[in-house]
């Protein structure tokens, strides 16, 4: 489902030279639930933007579902990433001017041919997934950490991606409202056969997924 | 997406009422001078009806009314005549005290069975069409014929005949105008208060230059003729009316000054508008620049969820625009009770016209202010505006 193949990623500056990314070769399988871990800054977060075509790599190739999408257009790119992923971040991401059904159906605003009360049925049925209906009219102000994290797990859901990438999504979190977050993604991988690429600091909630990456200075742990 | 903008617009409605006000502000002051501005310039470009280059005005003293009728019938003679034996006179015509440019008026309504025509009352001799070039577009000028015409001759503008008898030959009619009058000539127009004057029924009455009350003599002088000239003619009025009590003056100074009179507010209040412009063109524009740094995390989560960057651009550029025609909306809304209640007395199309241009001239404003801004939201990196969050 995705393939990195000799992935590399640098910053320069016209004075340092500061290496992210590190000849790096990854396999991910279809429905494969997969976490990545390290230190900070030793480069998670700019894997999970390569993958997420949020950034490019320096060096290497990236496939996505059987396509390489490093050298797609900016438009094809946005298109890829509105029909074949899911993000899920930290920080939540949610847009406070927009109420919580209007924050769901933000990713089918984007896709072409999804008519309002399409867009409509499809956010209420990702915001029942994650056990957030009831809360559909309320602004994200009025949510609490968990209840947040839930509406961005049903905006990453919402058009059915076949990849969700999520970016430490329980960094923010008690470990009650963690485990909450991560029993609706194990469900989601579980149940739907999403794949999914997980940043996380938290070695227990690693544990849950199928398989750990470590990395260290933008290199692979081996 | 429409809807989706509209929804963020509404959900910001605090934040955004005081942009809705400044631009409403803007469209409503923007209005007002534009309908000045139009009212006054819209008659430009139609003739006033007579020529002011080359031509002197030489007012007599009104004063001067000791002489009996004979004697000052005499002065004039003579005045005419000496004048136009001067070799840089070409014509001389005598007119009523009414003069181009002097701010005096006569008018006066007459109601014959509950037909009311009112009309501005000129009164002047033979040579007046040649010396101040009217042009008649039907019938004739007065002549020596009309000294002793049955009917009182009368010579009309086209406006008059437009607003009392469309579209009917009139030449040779007799009409009810305070006695029988005939119509014997018709010009195109008199505008003598100058182009930003409106079109007024004018009509002009037989007055021989003989007449005391020729008050006012028009010089036709030969081109670039010096302004010593006025000495002559100074000496040679003085010496025919034994008085100094009397003012030269030339026609086109005359129209100068007049015309400056309403130059010089419109400039002012065009210069006033612009200012406000540009006022608000700085305002909107920090007001994008701003939301913009306070949304780039909200760009760069739309740019991963799918969102191109012409589709950023489109959203910020559209949300503006979404705001400044729901100022605008509200503006005509204000602005359309001008003339549907008859507010001011001018001519609706004119109020009608300015309302287009007003919001024609804030949308662009608003459109090359939002470009900048929302090419710049576009470009942003979704990767770093995620992460800087």
């Amino acid at each position: 489902m995705i393939s990195l193949d000799q992935v590399s990623k640098v910053y320069r500056t016209k004075t340092i030279e500061t290496t992210a990314l590190n000849n790096i070769n990854l396999e991910v399988p279809k429905g494969e639930f997969l976490s990545i871990m390290g230190p900070s800054g030793c480069g998670k977060s700019t894997l999970l933007n390569i993958i997420g075509l949020l950034d490019e790599p320096s060096d290497g190739a990236v496939t996505i579902a059987g396509k390489q999408v490093q050298k797609y257009a900016s438009k094809a790119t946005s298109h890829f990433r509105n029909e074949k992923l899911g993000f899920i971040f930290q920080s939540f991401h949610l847009i406070p001017d927009l109420k919580v059904i209007d924050n769901v159906e933000l990713p089918l605003l984007y896709r072409k041919h999804v008519s309002a009360k399409e867009r409509r049925r499809l956010s209420e049925e990702a915001l029942e997934s994650v056990g957030l209906k009831n809360r559909m009219n309320h602004f994200p102000n009025q949510l609490s950490g968990g209840q947040k994290q839930r509406v961005a797990i049903a905006r990453a859901i919402v058009g059915k991606p076949e990849i969700i990438l999520a970016d430490e999504p329980t960094g923010n979190l008690d470990s009650v409202m963690g485990n909450e977050v991560m029993d609706i993604l194990l469900n989601l991988n579980k149940e739907g056969g999403t794949t999914i690429v997980m940043v996380t600091h938290d070695e227990n909630m690693a544990r849950r997924t199928h398989r750990l990456m470590r990395l260290y200075d933008g290199s692979q742990i081996k | 997406m429409i809807r989706h903008i509209i929804k963020l617009i509404w959900n910001k409605k605090g934040n955004n009422s005081l942009l809705i006000v400044e631009i409403f502000l803007s469209f409503l002051v923007l209005f007002a001078v534009l309908s000045y501005v139009i009212y006054n310039t819209d008659r430009l470009e139609v003739p006033t009806g007579f020529d002011t280059e080359n031509r002197w005005l030489v007012f007599l003293d009104r004063n001067d009314k000791d002489m009996d009728s004979t004697a000052n019938a005499q002065m004039r003679i003579n005045l005419k005549n000496d004048l136009q034996s001067l070799e840089n006179v070409e014509d001389v015509a005598f007119s009523n005290p009414i003069a181009p440019y002097s701010y005096n008026t006569w008018s006066s309504s007459y109601d014959d069975l509950g037909f009311e025509m009112r009309s501005r009352f000129l009164y002047a001799d033979i040579n007046f069409e040649k010396t101040m070039n009217i042009n008649v577009t039907d019938g004739r000028w007065f002549d020596e014929t009309d000294k002793t015409a049955t009917y009182e001759p009368i010579i009309v503008n086209q406006f008059f005949i437009d607003q009392y008898f469309p579209d009917k030959s009139m030449i040779d009619s007799i009409i009810p105008f305070g006695g029988d009058k005939k119509i014997i000539g018709i010009i195109d127009d008199y505008r003598y208060n100058g182009v930003f004057e409106e079109l007024q029924e004018t009509c002009f009455f037989y007055q021989p230059y003989t007449s005391e009350n020729s008050e006012i003599i028009y010089l036709k002088v030969a081109e670039n003729t010096p302004k010593s000239f006025e000495e002559e003619v100074s000496k040679m009025v003085e010496s025919i009316t034994k008085s100094s009590s009397f003012v030269i003056q030339d026609l086109k100074a005359m129209e100068r000054r007049n015309n400056r009179q309403t130059w010089v507010p419109m400039i002012a209040l065009l210069s006033i508008s612009g200012f406000l412009c540009i006022n608000v063109a700085l305002g909107l524009f920090g007001v994008l620049w701003y939301n913009i740094n306070n949304r780039r995390s909200e760009i760069g989560l739309r740019r991963a969820l799918g969102a191109s960057r012409v589709g950023i651009a489109s959203q910020f550029t559209g949300e503006v625009l979404i705001l400044t025609l729901l100022a605008v909306l509200v503006g005509v809304f204000f602005a359309v009770q001008v003339p549907l209640l008859k507010l001011i007395d001018i001519p609706p199309n004119i109020f009608y016209r300015s309302m287009f241009y007003s919001a024609l001239i804030i949308l662009t404003i608003v459109v090359i202010c939002a470009l900048y801004p929302s090419a710049q939201a576009s470009k942003i990196q979704p990767a770093t505006a995620l992460h800087e969050d």
